[in-house]
């Protein structure tokens, strides 16, 4: 096997899996953060239960993160030594800070509201609560920076040896790519919480257990919901699209299966794509729509992949199926949480058993969605590592080969295998339990 | 050849990041390595534990932050340390992992044989990571086969030699030092009795193998030059000294603090062994990626100079605040 390949799957695996845990850490901190405050201020029994559920449901899902997130950091020294020694000096530097400013804000902070104190929330656990939030995010913002530079490197110079050397930290961190990008990650994640929220509230109303704290958790996570899907569209989503249209065409291209430069461009809804001959098989289009939401205008012309040379092409199939997945879920989302928003405010959601159901089936698929929005970011970024500037063939490090990668994908899958049965046993069996038994464990 | 100033301070920063996490990640993992000699009981093991339960996770922090730091500041070493370590690399990964899985899930689960298999999961992971950060440094300071670009691929043939092998055992001997200091001043009742036992007897051998390791490196390394290398040596004895007065008297802080600037004084010299250059190659003498090699530009080292230290306050600020309210005993129950 190529070992760039090799290379290729190791990261995408690890990252792909690990990036399971940081959706439902920066989906449900601000939930944490709600319920342990409000669980602080108030005396009421169910909320500080709600707060001590929520908690653990975090707590469980935060460790999987920091474990299966420590071979990340590393993981471009001893894989991608050859793009570790060009852009080490500018992307470094948001890793760095990641480490210095987010990671111990988090796990110190989340060492008090675990070992703070039990039963009711203290005060002090509130802060904690409020400053792992913020940490969880911090977290997920300089890694989309770093993301960010590699699809739009800004504020480098060339140094000696062709390596690159930082020249504005202002310009990586806080360029438009990068802000609206995390907006958009962002948004994904708290979608993700909020109807990780609804959907277990739904359980638990559907199984008629739990129902004062299920009916309250389908309340907070059908409103959050219905934000957060709009705002994953427009503006983050919108916004997204429109940066990959101006600076990385020929992805925009592989993301809606363009083969031809078309002029009033269609949006394909459905349809495969054939690279071989170069058209997209059984589409289903709506006339124009692609024009107007790249270029706001019906007749605009759209690049397609024909344009630009085969060896700048991203691998479409995936690109495309991964783009098509995210805004088909999207939309999706967007459509069940505005059902359930109107059963809520009509008043029939807690005895409408089939919006329930939705609410809980839906469950899973905002983690879908999420990762096949991050696999159009990445495999739409192809051939390049460094957009425009490295190649990822040129990334690898030559004193390791896909022997060695090989084995140690087999390491990982083992390890990851063995992590994800654990981690799903222990939410399940907090779930099962229930939010009044979490208060009532920890008071004994 | 002199590395100028800047290139000087960011390897100062390197290796205060990388101080702090021995100094801090070390005690957990030496209370996790000598676990099954202070703690008897599922009661015992669970305090043992517990001791480390809310600092682990921000210590191992350390290691993170500092790996980013060395990525920002000297690319080049980061690319060449991390792909020639490739596997046992990996391997310490794996165990970091392992590590962290078995102190997250200890507890989730009433159960005995539950417990069993996670107690003897953490000391083995947490010894043997020991072990491998140990086999990690005595390469560093021997020097690896660089080739003309800087790379090398660091093999277990050439990895595992008696001089590596022997900074390993003793960094063993010295982080289970500092891991029972700590749970004699951490954990209330049997289990800080046997860690000062244990801290008797271990005291000799630290002492035994202090001698041997700074003697092999002398040959190693040949004598080396500036007057550095032979002053540390007399802090390192004053603090084994130090240590020692303050476990007779019953002192838990002062025990602890000595074996914290053993550790430190430790460290400085390997430190000191290695300057000019970030990793040597082997055999002696034939240069390496020294620091002005691999130096930085002007604003990335001002941007994690700032970083590091900005960082480092807060962290030190908020976490001692933690610290505060979250000091006093753990019980065995």
């Amino acid at each position: 096997m190529e070992t760039v390949l090799a290379d290729r799957i190791q990261f995408a695996f690890t990252i792909m899996f690990h990036y399971l845990f940081p959706i439902g850490t920066m989906g449900l901190a601000p939930f944490v953060a709600l319920y342990t405050w409000k669980a602080a201020r108030t005396h009421d029994p169910d909320t500080a239960n709600a707060a001590r559920f929520w908690t653990k449901i975090f707590s469980i899902n935060f460790a999987a993160g920091v474990v299966t997130g420590i071979p990340m950091e590393f993981q471009f020294g001893t894989n991608w030594a050859g793009f570790s020694r060009i852009g080490g000096a500018v992307i470094g530097q948001p890793l760095a800070m990641e480490g210095i400013f987010a990671f111990f804000l988090e796990s110190i902070f989340l060492g008090v509201l675990l070992y703070g104190g039990r039963g009711r929330p203290t005060r002090f656990q509130a802060w904690a609560a409020v400053l792992v939030c913020l940490g969880s995010w911090l977290s997920g913002f300089f890694i989309v920076a770093t993301d960010a530079w590699m699809q739009h490197p800004v504020g480098y110079a060339f140094g000696t040896g062709g390596k690159l050397q930082l020249q504005s930290i202002a310009a990586v961190l806080f360029s438009r790519w990068a802000l609206w990008q995390f907006a958009h990650v962002l948004t994904g994640a708290l979608l993700a919480g909020a109807f990780i929220v609804a959907g277990i509230g739904a359980y638990y109303l559907l199984a008629g257990r739990e129902t004062a704290l299920g009916k309250r958790f389908v309340r907070s996570g059908t409103i959050a919901g219905f934000i957060f899907a709009a705002i994953a569209a427009f503006p983050t989503g919108d916004v997204n699209a429109a940066d990959v249209t101006e600076y990385q065409p020929v992805k925009l291209a592989a993301m809606e299966g363009l083969f031809e430069t078309t002029g009033g461009a269609p949006l394909a809804i459905i349809g495969m794509p054939d690279t071989a001959n170069g058209k997209l098989l059984d589409p289903i289009y709506v006339p124009g729509l692609l024009s107007y939401l790249a270029y706001g205008n019906v007749r605009a012309n759209v690049k397609g992949l024909s344009a630009y040379a085969r060896e700048y092409w991203p691998p479409v199939e995936v690109t495309y199926y991964a783009y098509h997945v995210m805004v088909g879920l999207g939309t999706i989302f967007g459509a069940i949480a505005g059902i359930a928003l109107l059963a809520l405010l009509l008043g029939r959601i807690f005895t409408a058993r089939w919006i329930l159901w939705l609410v809980m089936l839906i469950m899973p698929f905002p983690y879908v969605a999420n990762e096949a929005g991050w696999t159009v970011t990445e495999v739409g970024r192809q051939p390049w590592i460094i957009y425009g500037i490295m190649r990822t063939a040129q990334g690898t490090s030559p004193t390791v080969n896909s022997g060695e990668t090989l084995f140690t994908i087999v390491g990982f899958v083992g390890l990851y295998f063995l992590l994800g049965v654990l981690f799903l046993t222990l939410v399940l069996r907090e779930i099962g339990n229930g939010p009044s038994h979490a208060a009532a464990a920890d008071a004994a | 050849m002199r590395p100028d100033v800047q290139a000087t301070v960011a390897f100062v920063v390197i290796a205060f990041m990388l101080t702090a996490y021995v100094l801090l990640d070390g005690y957990d993992l030496g209370v996790a390595a000598i676990s099954p000699l202070i703690a008897r009981s599922d009661a015992e093991r669970a305090a043992t534990m517990a001791s480390i339960g809310p600092f682990w996770n921000g210590n191992e922090v350390w290691l993170i932050a500092a790996g980013g730091a060395l990525f920002a500041l000297f690319p080049a070493a980061y690319a060449a340390a991390f792909s020639g370590f490739y596997l046992p690399f990996m391997v310490v990964l794996w165990l970091l992992m392992f590590r962290g899985i078995a102190m997250e899930l200890r507890g989730h689960l009433d159960s005995d044989l539950w417990h069993q298999f996670w107690d003897t999961a953490f000391w083995l992971s947490s010894a043997l990571l020991i072990v491998l950060f140990g086999v990690a440094l005595g390469n560093l300071v021997r020097g690896v086969p660089l080739d003309l670009f800087g790379y090398f691929q660091g093999t277990f043939g050439f990895l595992l030699n008696p001089y590596a092998l022997l900074i390993a055992v003793f960094g063993l001997a010295a982080l289970a030092q500092h891991g029972a200091a700590f749970a004699v001043m951490r954990i209330d009742g049997a289990p800080a009795l046997r860690a000062a036992r244990l801290m008797r007897g271990l005291w000799w051998v630290v002492l035994a193998l202090y001698l041997g390791a700074s003697a092999a490196t002398f040959a190693t390394r040949g004598a080396p030059a500036g007057v550095w290398p032979y002053v540390v040596p007399i802090a390192s004895l004053a603090a084994l000294i130090g240590l020692r007065a303050a476990l007779a008297r019953g002192l838990g802080f002062a025990t602890f603090a000595a074996s914290a600037a053993f550790l430190i004084s430790l460290l400085a010299e390997a430190a000191g062994t290695l300057y000019p250059y970030l990793l040597p190659s082997f055999p002696a003498g034939h240069g390496g990626i020294s620091i002005q090699d691999a130096a930085p530009s002007p604003l990335g080292l001002t941007v994690a100079l700032t970083v590091t230290i900005a960082g480092s306050i807060a962290v030190l600020v908020y976490g001692s605040a933690v610290w505060r309210r979250m000091a006093g005993k753990v019980r065995v129950e």
